[in-house]
């Protein structure tokens, strides 16, 4: 998980030393509130026994005072030591922030696992027994699946496509090789007659080596997450972590099935082969099918948006239980809806939904990664332990050498296949990368042989490996990386330039593919853009969305973030080129084309500085008194969402800023020739386009100004609002959007609210000027409280819109 | 040229290819569904020029043949047909239909008609190529030069993107 420096940065090492002292106060307090209640549950029992037979009325027993405050421990028991463990998850996570440099040399999954350590350390020596485990089923049902999701919903799909092939090599015969390889040599050690494993079958070397061979997207995430390496390589990894899955599910249940009867025919080998590719494409199937279904629910939630987050993530889960159902792979199953669900349901779901969805799952992520390791850390301190000497060194090395030698054999087969060949860089980190983690453990944890010993070996060994790649492999290959001068991820802002191009070669490449009569990979991605584009986006998507061409989304995507860009920072003074926002937009309707703007060449008066603090004063001022005003949220009413509508009219306003940044001279020139009339052609024009509303600013935020300014632009007037969504009467309005109404209220309007009286633009050239400056003035004080969410880490990869 | 040398391998495909074009009513099915396909085509022949010859053909087909590893002779040869260069130029060339060296707005405007076509309004249309050439141009002359669409598409991998496999 990216590793935030917390805003505040300790003034000295002595005060961060006091904080982390608190903070481990702090955890030990509620540590000691989950071990004490053991105590007290005996005494409660007592209580209630009393209690009870006072009802009875048994006549040798005394009438007990009726207790005032009671102290029952034993309902709650469960979901309070869920809850603690979670909050001292989180404390722990934050409190490795405090301490500056620690969060940069070594990555959090090794410090939490060392805390899970202390905390397993410190509950042994108290004598509690009673230890939340690495339980089998909890991390496979409650823990792994969001983080799951959150790779999935978020995998950016065009690498990982055009690099599918590589990853399936890696991910299917790169683990193969590995389970095999390290379970045969294993069992020649185990031969040796001084290791004294004589007893561990062949079957059972493969099973470990299947077990141990697996490359954990848990662990992968974790550590490549901080060290920011190229797309590719990030791409090649995590795909080959997350693909393996398959081969790890029918490895596991092969070997673990036979293993008991101690022989395998070819029979059983081929039927091995069925099973993974069952396994694999229904995991898929079932995955995408759900994602189907998500999209199509989504497509009727515009009268429900608080539940829209809901559906994505209900429908996934299910997804991940129906593939676990039926022994078919769930992580496969997960990825494949996130993937399958997410263009879709994103044309479709508001803009705070997608907020919603992307802050819940990064939260849950992150909750889960953190526990994960902190549990994986007091399970090993827990858990039975037999340490065979042999054995563990053994299995360390030979998982080293088998990654090597795999990822180098194998490079050498894809490079011939690939246009972009690996380098030996590159095939160093791929090795180098290959973590292994907790799902390995709960592989271990779940084995059910009747050799208790040989678990218990089994286990040792594999937390020896995890330890080993975590905390070695871990902690250096931030390092290695720095020294190889491997290429860094590049920090993607994607320009309209890039995707005009890029569609347009892929328009050449079909064409000449068509020409030469190769079938080639872009001939089948247009086909399948095309049947995409007739027939499903019709099905899935709302309205007139489903028309809606990637480029425009594309744009207009753009042109939002950069008129968020533009109020947040301040008004139309610098306008540096677009960075991306931290907050991603979601599509506008496309049925409002934004004005044409039609450059012309104009001096403007200069606004003097004083003159624009004084406004921006009496502006913030009147805002204070306008907020009262705010009726209460209520959700039932939940409708519409002006904020939306507001946001596109500042779109049309940002384009006249760029303009005004052409020709202006000065920096900080503030003016914007959006004067705000409200002639009655609008007025009719809006009243008849429905939209019912008793709060008349409504009105007023939704028409586009017409203004009579002479050597104003000319700002084309919507004629077709697009009122897809009711207001109802009684609609609630968020602070932000009534913010909004106020810079195009009249004062024909509600005096009282604005103490600043607007005049209508038909007068001189100036006060509409001057007007038009208050107005965008306005902007930066309200939209940079309505934009008040950073987002975790400027995460490029989602902001990338959903092109194949 | 010695890609002529490596396609003969190809050289089957290619002449039923070129057979099929040399007839007059030579229509591609799939290319009258593509949005560029006449400006394609239009490529291919030389212009003032009504037929194709084969060289003609397979020096066009030559720069989308991936980049392979640089050999001391053909350093020696000005920018090589499948260099990145060349093949930004071929694109170029396919956007700057009047061959004066820029992409105007209008141009511009004609590809992105092409592409999105009935989809969006032509104001939309206008902003995006308003948008993109404002992005580009960096003279400030409001046209795109051969320069400022090269520096526009630094960040993509185009030895990855203009290739067709089989032309190794």
């Amino acid at each position: 998980m990216p590793s935030r420096m917390g805003a505040r940065a300790p003034a000295g090492f002595g005060r961060s030393f006091w904080e982390l002292g608190l903070l481990l106060l702090l955890a030990f307090v509620l540590l000691q509130g989950s071990v004490f209640p053991y105590g007290a549950d005996a005494s409660s029992q007592h209580a209630k026994d009393g209690c009870s037979s006072t009802h009875e009325g048994k006549p040798n027993r005394t009438k007990k005072v009726f207790p005032v405050l009671s102290f029952e421990y034993d309902h709650i028991k469960t979901p309070f030591e869920v809850s603690l463990w979670v909050l001292f998850a989180s404390l722990m996570k934050l409190g490795f922030h405090l301490v500056p440099r620690l969060s940069s040399i070594v990555p959090e999954s090794c410090l939490l696992i060392v805390v899970g350590l202390l905390v397993g350390g410190l509950s042994k020596l108290i004598g509690e027994s009673e230890l939340p485990k690495l339980d089998s089923g909890n991390f496979f049902l409650v823990l792994l699946p969001p983080i799951i999701l959150d790779a999935g919903y978020f995998l950016p799909i065009r690498p990982f496509m055009e690099n599918l092939g590589t990853i399936l090599m890696f991910a299917v015969v790169g683990t193969l090789w590995n389970a095999f390889f390290i379970g045969s040599v294993l069992f020649a050690v185990c031969q040796i007659p001084a290791a004294g494993l004589t007893h561990l079958g062949l079957l059972s070397c493969l099973l470990f080596g299947s077990i141990i061979s697996a490359v954990d997207p848990v662990a992968v995430l974790a550590v490549f997450e901080e060290i920011h390496i190229n797309e590719l390589l990030h791409i090649l990894v995590f795909g080959e972590s997350l693909l393996n899955d398959a081969v790890t599910v029918v490895l596991y249940h092969l070997f673990e099935e036979f293993s008991a009867f101690g022989t395998v025919t070819v029979l059983d080998g081929f039927l091995g082969v069925i099973s993974f590719l069952i396994v694999a494409f229904g995991g898929v199937l079932v995955g995408a099918i759900y994602g189907i279904l998500a999209a199509f629910t989504s497509r009727f939630t515009s009268h429900m948006r608080v539940i829209e987050p809901l559906f994505v993530f209900v429908y996934s889960y299910i997804a991940y239980l129906s593939a676990e159902l039926f022994h078919l792979s769930g992580i496969m199953a997960l990825i494949a809806c996130g993937a399958v669900m997410r263009p879709y349901v994103e044309a479709n779901i508001s803009h705070k939904s997608h907020t919603t969805i992307k802050y819940f799952l990064k939260m849950w992520s992150s909750v889960s990664e953190t526990l994960i390791f902190i549990l994986l850390g007091v399970a090993t301190v827990g858990g039975p332990h037999n340490w065979n000497w042999i054995f563990v060194t053994s299995t360390v090395f030979l998982c080293l050498v088998a990654r090597v030698i795999g990822v180098i054999g194998l490079t050498f087969i894809i490079n011939k296949f690939r246009i972009v060949k690996l380098t030996t860089k590159d095939q160093f980190i791929v090795a180098y990368g290959g973590l292994r983690g907790a799902i390995a453990f709960s592989l271990g944890f779940l084995l059910e042989v009747e050799d208790e010993e040989m678990r218990h070996i089994f286990l040792t060994a594999i937390i020896t490996v995890i330890f080993f790649t975590v905390f070695v492999q871990g902690m250096t290959i931030k390092p290695l990386v720095e020294l190889l001068a491997v290429k860094k991820k590049q920090e993607a802002k994607r320009s309209i330039n890039e995707e005009i191009h890029i569609q347009f070669l892929d328009h050449l490449l079909t064409g000449i593919e068509d020409i030469c009569g190769h079938y080639g990979h872009h001939h089948w991605k247009d086909k399948m853009n095309r049947f995409n584009r007739k027939y499903v986006k019709k099905c899935l998507i709302a309205g007139e969305r489903s028309k809606e061409p990637q480029l425009i989304a594309f744009y207009h995507k753009l042109e939002f973030k950069q008129a968020i860009q533009l109020v947040e920072s301040g008004g139309g003074g610098k306008l540096s080129s677009a960075l991306p926002s931290t907050v991603s937009i979601q599509n506008i309707q496309p049925k409002k084309p934004p004005p044409a703007p039609e450059p012309r060449e104009r001096v403007l008066p200069q606004l003097p500085k004083s003159r624009e603090e004084e406004i921006r004063k009496i502006l913030r001022s009147n805002l204070q008194r306008t907020r009262q005003r705010l009726r209460s949220y209520n959700r039932h009413t939940l409708v519409a969402d002006p904020y939306e509508e507001g946001l596109n009219d500042l779109l049309k306003k940002q384009k006249m800023f760029e303009l005004e940044k052409k020709i202006k001279e000065m920096n900080n020139y503030l003016s914007v020739p959006v004067a705000t009339s409200d002639s009655p052609n609008l007025r009719r024009a809006r009243l008849a386009s429905g939209r019912q509303t008793d709060f008349k600013p409504d009105e007023q935020q939704n028409g586009k100004k017409q203004t009579s300014d002479p050597q104003a632009y000319n700002v084309k007037p919507d004629p077709v609002e697009v009122p897809t969504i009711q207001v109802e009467l009684a609609s609630p309005q968020s602070p932000d959007s009534v913010n909004i109404l106020d810079e195009f209220r009249k004062d024909k309007e509600k005096d009282e609210d604005t103490g600043l009286t607007m005049k209508p633009p038909s007068g001189p050239s100036a006060p509409p000027r001057k007007q038009s400056g208050e107005e965008d003035a306005k902007d930066p004080q309200k939209l940079t409280r309505c934009l008040s969410d950073p987002g975790p880490s400027a995460d490029e990869g989602e902001d990338d819109p959903f092109l194949p | 040229l010695s890609f002529l040398e490596c396609s003969w391998r190809f050289c089957g495909r290619f002449k039923a290819l070129w057979m099929k074009a040399a007839l007059p009513d030579f229509k591609i099915r799939e290319l009258t569904e593509n949005p560029i396909g006449g400006r394609i085509i239009a490529a291919f022949f030389p212009p003032e020029k009504e037929r194709l010859d084969f060289p003609s053909f397979v020096r066009i087909l030559a720069h989308f043949r991936p980049i392979g590893k640089n050999r001391s002779r053909d350093r020696a040869q000005p920018e090589q047909a499948n260099s990145r260069t060349g093949k930004l130029k071929f694109a170029f060339e396919l956007y700057d239909q009047d061959r004066d060296g820029k992409i105007s707005r209008e141009e511009l405007l004609q590809v992105l008609r092409a592409m999105l076509g009935l989809q969006v309004t032509e104001e939309q249309l206008r902003s995006i190529a308003e948008r993109a050439i404002q992005e580009a141009d960096l003279d400030g002359d409001g046209a795109i030069s051969f320069d400022e669409f090269k520096k526009s598409l630094e960040k993509v991998d185009m030895e990855h993107k203009m290739n067709i496999r089989f032309l190794k």
